[in-house]
């Protein structure tokens, strides 16, 4: 309790001390103000751009998802090229029968970018044939209230239905029509709608759409509410006239299993198609690490630079204590002379360096407020599509600690020197 | 009245360079309750060496001191500060007020490191020690608002808050003019019937000849000490 009192009177000393001599407070904190302003400020945005990261991997199917693609084969196997069958249903099935952790494969046979129309009106889209299980894949849905997604009859049907993103609805339909149940044209064969995708949007993210309004209209997110999705069999049948796949999206029941799914996944492509290497898998867990490592590369660099001008800040902080306590050398001797203690001033010093650093410190946090709304407009008009981070009160907790650290350290060596000041030559000093 | 402090065989030698320097060179004197004392003596005489050692601000190299029938000549620092918050009081000459401080804050300063005092506690030892220099009128006051003679009686206010048993007044008149040198030589006096010892550190007769006893020192070494 008695120390407690001693900070008390310590700190109220400081601040009366910080008062008599503003400008000098001011430009002694003015590193430790712009330090935690670009520490707060950049460790924010970073983490506004890593968490868009996280939200596109996951919109990217998330990272229980492996995707095969198509690949021409490697030099040495380049004379077995004629041998190549590329991807076809009978590696969906290879897997669905030995991989038991794959949950799901989903098979697509792309038909290409295409006009479609309806009633003299028309968009561009790629056209993709897919099955039931592409749905649960593309972490996708279809509400229903608008209408099914395709199904294994279409499939075995070769059915003429389609399914469509929202922002091929947005653009095909006034918003007075329900698609549903309507035909559209492609490539001159007729499709019937049978259902609507969900719409991809902020779901609580912090994303902004160019436009801010109209169904899928926003940005980045744009392309995946795009597309028209049709059977497989039609596609096959109707557009490719063979059996080959584009690629295939699988997914593993949980993320843990990952690396050993891509491997037995690896093993019986590699059996299906006679030992050609003319896939090549990839996950998002590589996207995911690379989004991660880029974090850290920017943490570490952004920090740094932070941390550096703390550490000036910190310089700062001790430059003008050391030079106040030699105007106040005599001033130290008056205070021994009636009673003080060594840690009497010791607390007295140190407490003004903590009154500056923490001042210093809160105007830091408003400035780093500043700075990151600024970044955020700036983000914002180059790229419509962009980040908006926001503010997290624990960063700026830290970011606080870490200024009244700072200067806890710069004010101890200059205490300490008002301390073990001589009472006797600080009452003679001029 | 009472022996206050008795000082046996008191040595203090300074190295300074290759030389040694014998600030105190042997001294034997004993302070009784409520004397007024003058130390008179050129500079380097020692008395100014003296002063700090009786007032705790500096340890001899040899010798013992009495004080309050306590052994005092080896204390530690802290135990050194006890002693000037609670038994010392100093009048300096150029007042030594903090001049950020307002006239009640300055008086209250030594207080201030006793755990003993509440704030108010400490306003209110602080008024009445004011109220006794004549200087309550002035409480917000800032020193550097006041004439000479008024900071000196805000500096003998502060010396005297804490209930001494001794002050030290280190030429406590060198910065005032005529009119007010009486003035606070005789406010220094009337201390004397609280039964607080001064002591006067001056190298001037006209000073030392208000005090009941005068000290004379000279090279370290008590050359005379008579009633008057």
């Amino acid at each position: 309790m008695k120390l407690l009192i001693r900070i008390r009177a310590a700190v109220i000393n400081g601040l009366r001390e910080l008062q008599a001599n503003k400008v000098r407070s001011l430009l002694s904190m003015s590193g430790i103000i712009l330090g935690v302003a670009s520490l707060v400020a950049m460790v924010t945005v970073v983490q506004g751009m890593v968490g868009n990261f996280r939200q596109f991997v996951d919109a990217m199917g998330g990272i229980e998802k492996i995707t095969v693609d198509k690949q021409a084969l490697p030099k040495e196997q380049e004379h077995l090229a004629e041998l190549s069958e590329g991807l076809t249903m009978r590696d969906v099935e290879q897997i669905k029968a030995t991989i038991p952790i794959v949950r799901y494969v989903s098979p697509e046979a792309r038909v290409g970018y295409e006009k479609i129309v309806w009633e003299g009106r028309e968009v561009n889209t790629m056209i993709n044939g897919v099955t039931p299980d592409w749905l649960p894949v593309a972490k996708r849905w279809v509400n229903p209230s608008e209408g099914r997604f395709i199904s294994d009859l279409d499939i075995l049907h070769k059915t003429d239905v389609c399914v469509l993103g929202s922002s091929i609805v947005a653009e095909l339909f006034p918003p007075n029509v329900d698609p549903l149940g309507k035909v559209i044209r492609v490539k001159g064969k007729r499709f019937i709608i049978i259902g609507l995708l969900n719409n991809i949007e902020a779901q609580g993210m912090e994303i902004r759409s160019a436009s801010g309004k109209g169904r899928g209209s926003g940005g980045m997110w744009r392309w995946r509410n795009s597309g028209v999705y049709i059977p497989i069999s039609t596609a096959m049948a109707k557009f490719n006239g063979n059996d080959r796949l584009s690629g295939l999206g699988l997914q593993v029941a949980t993320g843990d299993d990952l690396n050993y799914a891509v491997e037995q996944v690896e093993r019986t492509l590699l059996q299906t198609h006679n030992g050609l290497r003319d896939f090549t898998l990839t996950t998002n867990e590589q996207t995911l690490e690379d989004f991660r490592k880029t974090e850290v590369a920017f943490k570490l660099s952004l920090g740094g630079v932070a941390g550096i001008s703390l550490f000036v800040g910190g310089i700062g902080i001790m430059n003008v204590m050391l030079a106040s306590i030699n105007e106040r050398i005599r001033e130290i001797g008056v205070r021994k002379a009636v009673g003080a203690r060594g840690s009497d001033l010791f607390l007295q010093f140190l407490s003004e360096a903590a009154v500056i650093s923490v001042l210093g410190g809160l105007i830091g946090l408003v400035v780093s407020m500043g700075i990151v709304s600024i970044m955020n407009y700036v983000l914002m008009q180059a790229v419509p599509t962009g980040v908006v981070s926001k503010f997290d009160w624990i960063i700026m907790l830290q970011g606080l600690s870490f200024s009244v650290v700072v200067g806890l350290i710069a004010g101890v060596y200059p205490a300490i020197r008002a301390a073990s000041l001589d009472p006797i030559e600080a009452l003679r000093h001029e | 009245m009472g022996s206050l402090a008795t000082i046996r065989g008191l040595h203090k030698a300074y190295v300074m360079g290759d030389e040694t320097v014998h600030a105190l060179d042997g001294v034997d004197l004993n302070f009784d309750r409520g004397e007024y004392i003058a130390i008179l003596g050129p500079s380097g005489s020692g008395k100014s060496t003296l002063m700090h050692i009786l007032g705790f601000m500096d340890t001899p190299t040899k010798g013992s001191i009495l004080f309050e029938g306590e052994e005092v000549s080896n204390l530690s620092p802290d135990r050194r500060a006890w002693y000037r918050s609670n038994r010392v009081g100093f009048v300096f000459q150029s007042f030594n007020l903090l001049p950020r401080l307002s006239v009640l804050e300055n008086v209250a300063l030594p207080l201030l490191y006793r755990e003993d005092y509440t704030e108010d506690a400490r306003e209110e030892a602080a008024k009445i020690a004011l109220e006794r220099v004549g200087m309550s009128h002035r409480l917000t006051h800032r020193p550097t608002q006041l004439s000479g003679g008024e900071r000196q009686r805000v500096a003998i206010a502060r010396a005297i808050v804490a209930r001494p048993a001794i002050v030290f007044a280190d030429e406590p008149t060198g910065n005032l003019d005529v009119k007010n040198v009486d003035r606070i030589l005789d406010l220094l006096g009337s201390l004397l019937a609280e039964g607080i010892t001064v002591v006067v550190v001056t190298h001037d007769l006209s000073v030392a000849a208000k005090a009941k006893r005068v000290i004379s020192m000279r090279a370290g070494k008590v050359q005379e000490d008579r009633l008057q």
